[in-house]
């Protein structure tokens, strides 16, 4: 594994929401409705709950893909709505992991995986030596030519990984990472994130409905209509009543 | 991979619409290329015309449209007085239908006027004097006319036996039936009539003195214009409105590629709303959406714009030889026009994206990252 995050890994929050709402077609669609959380540098928290429960939209407001409606989101003590460069935070501080991968079809494995760092001044000989070694990294060396059609379920989640790492971020958002996938190929995607977040210390916030995917995180959290109804770490909630 | 892999790549995932709207920039720029072409080849080949014969100064009437309106050939006498005048000569001109031929230059040439001089025969002979009712053609003409010598051609109402094929060392002299003025005058009905006077100066004469000999005849005869020969196209009224109506026709056909590249890159904006919601959830800037959209609408264009000229370049040689067209001027393909229509069409491309650049740049990325 040659990958390294540049990030410092300071104790503290690396992201503070405080009353977060987040409500659609002029507040008729309330997904979120006040979340109050708070999420230490080199966590791995899992957000857990069922379809429409606001889980993902949460991930939305965290990784700057949308506004709240009301309620304060900092990142590292810096409102995330209120960022000068959303572009630069999506493309240096986080990465993002979704459940449909979303590769690019034309482009190759190895094209798919550079496409992120367009945005810093690399040459086209450095984006492609890193492409190389994070694939590389993810055990996925043999297929850098190959399109993502060519590809396994598992195979594609790993790219979007080695992609998700391609600007060296400090926080990964997966958004249900092995929701695509048969059993065995989520162990072997849990594995390598769990591997990646030990390792380097990532901060990783991933969001599931399945129990089993979610109890790999230190801490758990269970939302349902929008509001975070309970903390526990793994072994409590596999115990809990609620699960 | 290269940003410009990316722009490519996107370009030729849809193929078939892809060259499909090629063809419609290409379309635009062949008309661009072929109009402009035509209309500057005429230009040329006048100037080319007036530079063989050695004509300094034209006097006439613009009024009557392409061709000069008909004055009276007495003005040359007083012309003919004025300082810096070496020799004058008189010509009528007129654009007919002859024979099989739709529209075929006749000139009506003042007998032992300088304006014979450079004709070369090739085949037969010069008529020998004003009264002879006989012709010479230029070797363009005849090819039209498919006429030799001995052969009559009709002009009007009347028959002239073909006594010689010239070369007249320029397309418009090439393409003309030349005959002396008495008999064209008759033939047509402007008896006493001329629609042009060509002045020839002393050598060496300066173009200030030039200047001061038009601005007297101009004086003395304010119903007509005396152009300096270098001058002609640029100022005739007639060359100003061929040049406008090849423009205008051409922007007609470039709306039109304006308007197909447009469509194109808004139905791929649309179409790639999720591909832009990936992009801009893996860091890309807006700007940098914004400038792929604009790089994909400039390469249509400029691959549109390089086919036209191709697809232009054709269709005025198609042109050249067509029997209306032949003799009657040579088209210009000029490298200033290539690359004024290649700008123009990159100009199309970049215009056409800039709304679908707009639109693209609006996107939400989470809803974008939903289709």
């Amino acid at each position: 594994m040659t990958y390294d995050s540049p990030h410092a890994h300071v104790p503290g929050p690396v992201f503070e929401a405080d009353q977060l709402v987040k409500e659609y077609d002029d507040g008729r669609v309330p997904a979120l409705r006040g979340i109050t959380l708070r999420i230490e540098d080199g966590e791995f928290v899992s957000i857990i709950g069922p379809s429409g429960c606001g889980k993902s939209t949460l991930l939305n407001m965290l990784g700057a893909l949308d506004r709240p409606t009301s309620g304060s989101l900092k990142f590292k003590g810096t409102s995330i709505p209120d960022l000068a460069d959303p572009a630069k935070y999506r493309g240096q501080e986080v990465g993002f992991i979704f459940q449909a991968f979303h590769l690019l079809p034309t482009f190759t494995v190895e094209e798919n995986v550079q496409i992120p760092m367009f945005e810093l001044p690399w040459s086209r000989a450095q984006r492609k030596k890193r492409a190389g070694e994070l694939l590389d990294a993810v055990g996925l060396s043999h297929r850098l030519g190959h399109l993502p059609t060519k590809l396994s379920g598992g195979e594609r989640q790993r790219a979007a990984i080695a992609r998700s790492l391609a600007n060296e971020p400090g926080v990964l958002l997966a958004d249900e990472p092995t929701g695509n996938l048969d059993s065995q190929n989520a162990v072997q995607i849990m594995d390598l994130l769990c591997r990646l977040q030990t390792e380097h210390r990532i901060t990783l916030l991933l969001v599931s409905h399945d129990l089993h995917v979610a109890s790999h995180a230190n801490r758990i959290i269970r939302m349902k209509d929008g509001l975070i109804v309970s903390e526990s770490r793994p072994g409590d909630v596999t115990h809990s009543p609620q699960a | 991979m290269n940003f410009l892999t990316i722009v490519i790549r996107s370009l030729w995932r849809r193929p078939v619409r892809t060259s499909l709207t090629l063809v419609g920039i290409s379309i635009g720029i062949a008309a661009v290329i072929t109009l402009v072409g035509l209309a500057s080849g005429y230009e040329k080949s006048v100037v080319r015309q007036l530079d063989v014969i050695g004509i300094d100064v034209i006097v006439s009437n613009m009024e009557g449209g392409m061709m000069p309106k008909a004055f009276d050939e007495s003005m040359k006498a007083e012309i003919a007085k004025l300082p810096d005048t070496e020799k004058v000569t008189t010509v009528l001109m007129q654009m007919l239908s002859v024979e099989d031929a739709p529209m075929m230059m006749v000139s009506g040439r003042e007998w032992e006027g300088f304006t014979w001089d450079q004709l070369e025969v090739e085949e037969g002979r010069m008529p020998k004097d004003a009264s002879e009712k006989a012709v010479v053609i230029g070797r363009l003409a005849a090819e039209v006319l498919k006429k030799k010598v001995g052969d009559t051609v009709q002009i009007e109402t009347d028959e002239f036996q073909v006594v010689g094929i010239v070369d007249g060392q320029s397309v418009v002299e090439n393409g003309a039936i030349i005959l002396a003025l008495p008999l064209f005058q008759e033939v047509s009905g402007y008896q006493g009539k001329v629609n042009f006077i060509d002045i020839k100066v002393p050598k060496n004469t300066d173009s200030g003195r030039i200047t001061a000999l038009c601005e007297k005849i101009e004086a003395l005869f304010p119903e007509v214009r005396a152009v300096k020969a270098g001058e002609v196209v640029g100022t005739s009224q007639g060359f100003r409105i061929a040049r406008a109506m090849s423009w205008s026709t051409s922007l007609l056909a470039i709306i039109v590629g304006v308007l197909g590249v447009m469509n194109t890159m808004l139905m791929t904006v649309f179409e790639r709303t999720h591909e832009i919601g990936i992009l801009l959830a893996l860091g890309w800037k807006r700007r940098r959406i914004v400038f792929l959209v604009l790089c994909e609408s400039a390469i249509l264009g400029l691959l549109g714009g390089m086919v036209g000229v191709i697809l232009g370049a054709g269709a005025l040689k198609i042109l050249e030889l067509t029997p209306t067209i032949r003799g009657m001027l040579e088209p210009d393909l000029s490298g200033g026009l290539v690359i004024q229509a290649i700008c123009i069409a990159v100009g199309v491309g970049v215009v056409s994206g800039l709304y679908p650049a707009w639109r693209s740049s609006r996107l939400t990325p989470s809803l974008a990252l939903q289709g």
